[in-house]
């Protein structure tokens, strides 16, 4: 199989969409032929060789097609947006939209993402090595079907409300994280092994949201239901469960709809019953 | 610019033309008798050719149209229009203005009118038409809970109502008189509804019928080339037929006037599938489409237009407040409500047509009673864009009228079971015939809006919009109807090449039609005795900024209309 290397040459002042350059569509192609894709850049276009140095690596020890981007920044919108198979891996920063609407395959990002981490993500699995901004893995900007499947891994902090309008899967994030994760979940799990700003749920119907550290404000509308030990998170009735170490307050909401089935976990050894 | 256009299958119902092969010339604008030798020739041979479609009711401008906009960006991405030479433009169920103009003029359709206009916001709507290019256009304001008008039918003033009716006809550039939930969006402000004729309107204390026939009267004192256009109570909830046959039946002792244009009907019923519910519950809920068909059948004093449900994914939007309240509660996604000061509201709700859900199967099925059980004089082709479906839905609808085998595909492979349990679609092999399509898009509507004297039709001096489809009049294919409506070979507006093959070409900007009624002076200066105060006091801005001004449209047609004999 190829690796497709893309290297930036050159300053980038209005970023530049890269959805088209996916790793099963480029390993049908030749060097050239990938030199002379265009790029759409604002209101106009750039071709590939104009932005990159390209270079191709085939060996036996590539076993999935592969394109890896160096020197990348924030400039580089859309990033192995749609994918449908196959690894991108980012080395520096990531623009807007990485991952969005991926079906399979992975995307990991040595460095920061921008805001809008695989929104509507649909499969495969998306990792940042560093920091994401704002609505990781949430739904289009007014849909009310988010995420639906898939893994995202956030190794630093995350911004404010991710996994807006969630369906089903997986947002792991390692670091802390701002106001609203899980506003409006409707399934899936969240699990956030650092610090919450606060209103973690809000208005979730469905779902779980696990917080390792301290939720420096809960919201009001969640019921407490007791304290749990290693709990399994069923979401449907046919869930096998996913379990989950630790010792947890556990809440149901958000009680402004109606019949929330929404959970949320809280550290015992991070948080307090009062906050 | 001259053309001949030979050899093509005319169907032109409102000059008896049957698919007859004949050659149609132009010349300035108009089709005429014949043409010079400089006349450019266009072979229309196995072609069918029909007057430019003419709607009569649609939303597409203005201020519900916009919030609908606002609310659903999702739905602007799912529909992005990119084509070389054309202004860019987005959304499926609510485009953009340039995108709706390209679309209904891709289509064949020439003229189109916005369904409510609230008379406070009427600037908003003509902003918006002059930025909607391919089409003519017009609007109606709503009537049907303003509190002059409301106060007026109270004390039984029919002649300061007609004064007030013609006066905010032109101060909005609008119509005609649109009525949608009499008395009810009024109640919806004190957080009520009505529900049937005779319920009563909170504070003013007369009902929905005291205002559907008072401002049928007004309708016919004054001669507008409309006539009433009504939206009435119980849109959407099961046994509501009862209701809709109640409020056609309540004006039929009133004679149609018009002082402009042929229309014979005094009342036109919009959306009638949302009104033909039998049953107490969705449970029970069953089709009334064929009882309520055979009521127009049967009598000369109306009009109907469908309201087919095309198993989309849309935008709900009307000035029925509290039935998009109830529709929210149902499916309990996001909403937007509004009222307009002293005159009307309106609420805003995506909706999702599943052709899997029995209840929308049903909606779909007893349109298409209508449809089938109706006679083709008296019913128009509309989705209530986009409040049953986009109108780009338009083609696909004709394809179920025409093509038996196409609508049996849909009733057995692709809609729940109700559609056909509970309605009667099955009991009829009835196809329309491309003569009936004609009707139902062109020549009723051109009719019925009273706009037939040179719109709708291709005879002798008639505006020179026209359409070439490039279809057998006897396919039954679907998929082929569905295309050859959807993209027109030719579209003609006003004598040019405006669309080829589907794809506009040339980049027109219609006329805005309005109604000019002329009242007695002195019956103005009562009016505007009664008026001034009320403004002062009631109104958030003053009389003078309220009329719409000269510069808000890229050419305005009136009718005008003498209605000075009123005192
Ligand atoms: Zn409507």
């Amino acid at each position: 199989m190829k690796e497709i290397v893309f290297t930036v040459k050159k300053d980038i002042d209005v970023p530049v969409e890269l959805d088209s350059l996916l790793p099963v569509k480029l390993q049908e192609m030749s060097v050239e032929e990938i030199k002379k894709i265009e790029l759409p850049q604002g209101n106009k276009k750039i071709s590939v060789e104009e932005l990159f140095n390209v270079n191709v690596n085939e060996n036996e020890a590539i076993t999935t097609p592969k394109v890896t981007i160096n020197d990348s920044s924030m400039k580089l919108k859309r990033i192995g947006e749609k994918m449908e198979a196959g690894e991108i891996v980012v080395n520096g920063d990531a623009g807007m939209y990485v991952g969005a609407e991926m079906k399979s395959g992975k995307i990991t990002v040595n460095g920061n993402a921008e805001c809008w981490v695989a929104q509507n993500l649909k499969g495969g699995e998306v990792i940042i090595n560093g920091d994401a901004k704002d609505y990781v893995g949430s739904a289009y900007r007014g849909d009310w079907r988010g995420m639906s499947g898939g893994k995202i891994t956030i190794n630093g902090n995350a911004g404010t409300e991710i996994g807006e309008y969630m369906k089903k899967g997986l947002i792991v994030v390692n670091g802390n994280c701002k106001i609203m994760p899980g506003v409006h979940q409707n399934g899936g799990i969240i699990i956030i092994n650092g610090e919450v700003e606060g209103r973690a749920g809000g208005e979730m119907l469905k779902g779980a949201i696990v917080i390792n550290g301290p939720l420096k404000s809960k919201l009001p509308s969640f019921e407490y239901e007791g304290i749990v030990e290693d709990p399994v998170i069923k979401l449907t009735k046919k869930d096998e469960g996913t379990p989950i170490k630790g010792t947890y307050y556990k809440y149901i909401g958000d009680f402004v709809s109606n019949k929330p089935k929404g959970q949320l976990y809280l550290s015992v050894e991070h948080n307090d019953l009062t906050c | 610019m001259e053309y001949i256009i030979k050899n093509g299958t005319v169907y032109d119902p409102t000059n008896k033309v049957d698919g007859e092969k004949m050659d149609i010339c132009i010349k300035d604008g108009r089709v005429v008798e014949k043409v010079s030798n400089n006349a450019i020739v266009l072979d229309a041979n196995n072609k069918i050719i029909m007057p430019g479609g003419v709607d009569s009711h649609s939303h597409i401008a203005g201020a519900k149209v916009n919030t609908g906009r606002t609310l659903r960006p999702e739905d602007s991405k799912k529909d992005v229009w990119h084509k070389e030479g054309l202004r860019k433009g987005s959304g499926f169920s609510v485009p953009s203005t340039y995108k709706t103009g390209y679309q209904y003029s891709g289509m064949g359709y020439t003229t189109v009118i916005e369904a409510a206009m609230p008379p406070l916001i009427a600037r908003h709507t003509h902003e918006e038409f002059v930025d909607l290019p391919q089409i003519d256009k017009a609007a109606m304001p709503l009537f049907g809970n303003n509190w002059m008008v409301l106060e007026y039918l109270k004390n039984g003033d029919l002649n300061m109502c007609a004064a007030y009716v013609a006066w905010l006809l032109k101060a909005t550039r609008g119509f005609a008189i649109k009525i949608v939930n009499p008395g009810g969006t009024e109640a919806w402000g004190w957080g009520k509804n009505v529900h049937g004729l005779d319920d009563e309107i909170p504070y003013f204390g007369i009902t929905p019928r005291d205002v559907v026939r008072g401002l049928a009267q007004v309708n016919e004192m004054l001669g507008l080339p409309h006539s009433i256009h009504v939206h009435p109570n119980n849109l959407g909830h099961p046994g509501n037929w009862e209701t809709t046959l109640d409020t056609m039946d309540c004006v039929k002792d009133i004679k149609a006037k018009p002082k402009h244009g042929k229309r014979d009907t005094v009342y036109y019923n919009t959306h009638v599938q949302f009104h033909s519910y039998g049953g107490t519950s969705w449970k029970d809920c069953v089709s009334k489409g064929v009882e309520v068909a055979e009521y127009v059948n049967k009598h000369d004093h109306l009009m109907v237009d469908i309201g087919q449900i095309t198993l989309d994914e849309t935008t709900t939007m009307t000035a029925d407040g509290p039935m998009e309240y109830d529709l929210h509660m149902t499916n309990g996604l996001k909403w937007a409500n509004c009222d307009v000061e002293l005159e009307t509201g309106s609420g805003v709700v995506p909706f999702i047509y599943s052709p899997k859900g029995p209840v929308y199967s049903l909606q779909w099925a007893i349109g298409l009673d209508l449809f089938l059980h109706a006679n083709s004089d008296k019913v128009i082709l509309t989705t209530d864009h986009p409040n049953a479906g986009p109108f780009i839905r338009y083609p696909r609808v004709i394809a179920w009228l025409i093509s038996e085998e196409y609508r049996k595909d849909w009733i057995e492979n692709r809609v729940h079971k109700w559609a056909a349990q509970k309605s009667h679609i099955t009991d009829t092999d009835r196809e329309y015939t491309m003569y009936e399509i004609a009707k139902i898009t062109r020549a009723n509507t051109s009719k019925v809006l009273g706009l037939s004297d040179d719109r709708g039709h291709l005879g002798l001096g008639a505006r020179a919009d026209l359409a070439i489809y490039d279809i057998d009049p006897e396919e039954k294919s679907g998929k082929k109807i569905e295309k050859a409506f959807l993209e027109a070979n030719y579209v003609f507006k006003n004598g040019d090449i405006v669309v080829k093959d589907g794809n506009v070409v040339k980049e027109v900007f219609g006329n805005t039609i309005y109604v000019d009624a002329k009242i007695n002076e002195e019956l103005e200066a009562e009016l505007m005795k009664d008026l001034e105060p009320r403004f002062k006091k009631y109104y958030s801005v003053n009389i003078e900024n309220y009329p719409v001004q000269e510069a808000y449209a890229n050419q305005w047609e009136p009718i005008n209309i003498d209605a000075t004999e009123i005192k």
